[in-house]
């Protein structure tokens, strides 16, 4: 069984590159627990996955985004 | 050749303005750009999760134009820096590589795409 093709996000807005700065659309393709969102979920086509991660990494260092959701230290 | 760099700093954010400001300018002073780099200030935000005591951090973007030979001399003065929380250092060189796709490239690929899908 093929699972429905989802159309990438990203390609449907046209973007280039994703933005590691960009924390509020990065919010949106990490779970509850901080995790990244894996591209069966999101739909996000291979070559933005590749850039979503880099930029998921890059935020988690900057601390824009968290790496674990609902941690106290 | 120069290239295009991104970095990203994060002050204590007890730090005064004009301490930042002037951190900055010699953070800068050492690059020895001739043009002047793009500076952005975000201010103080709150950190995703606490580093070491601190909750909150003084963000500042630049983007400078730089020979990579004088990256590790900056570097070091951003890490012997005690009011540098953290600093991310990227090449930005992305918007000159390669060239928009125009709407034919774009409809084309998407028919690859979807020519790839029936062979499977």
């Amino acid at each position: 069984m093929r699972r429905p093709q989802k159309s990438c996000p990203f390609c449907e807005s046209r973007v280039r590159w994703i933005d590691y700065k960009d924390d509020r659309t990065l919010g949106r393709f990490i779970t509850d627990q901080g995790k990244i969102l894996p591209s069966r979920l999101s739909g996000t086509c291979a070559r933005h996955q590749r850039q979503l991660s880099t930029a998921i990494k890059r935020a988690r260092f900057l601390a824009l985004i968290p790496y674990i959701r609902g941690h106290q230290a | 050749m120069p290239r295009t760099y991104e970095a990203v700093y994060i002050f204590d954010s007890t730090l005064e303005d004009a301490a930042i400001n002037e951190k900055i300018t010699r953070f800068h002073g050492l690059l020895g750009t001739r043009e002047q780099p793009e500076v952005a200030h975000w201010g103080r935000r709150q950190l995703a999760y606490s580093i070491g005591p601190r909750e909150n951090g003084y963000y500042v973007v630049s983007k400078f134009a730089t020979e990579p030979t004088t990256l590790p001399e900056y570097e070091r003065a951003l890490k012997l820096d005690d009011g540098v929380i953290r600093y991310l250092i990227t090449l930005h060189e992305h918007e000159v590589g390669a060239p928009p796709q125009s709407e034919e490239d774009l409809a084309a690929a998407t028919r690859r795409d979807d020519d790839d899908d029936d062979e499977d």
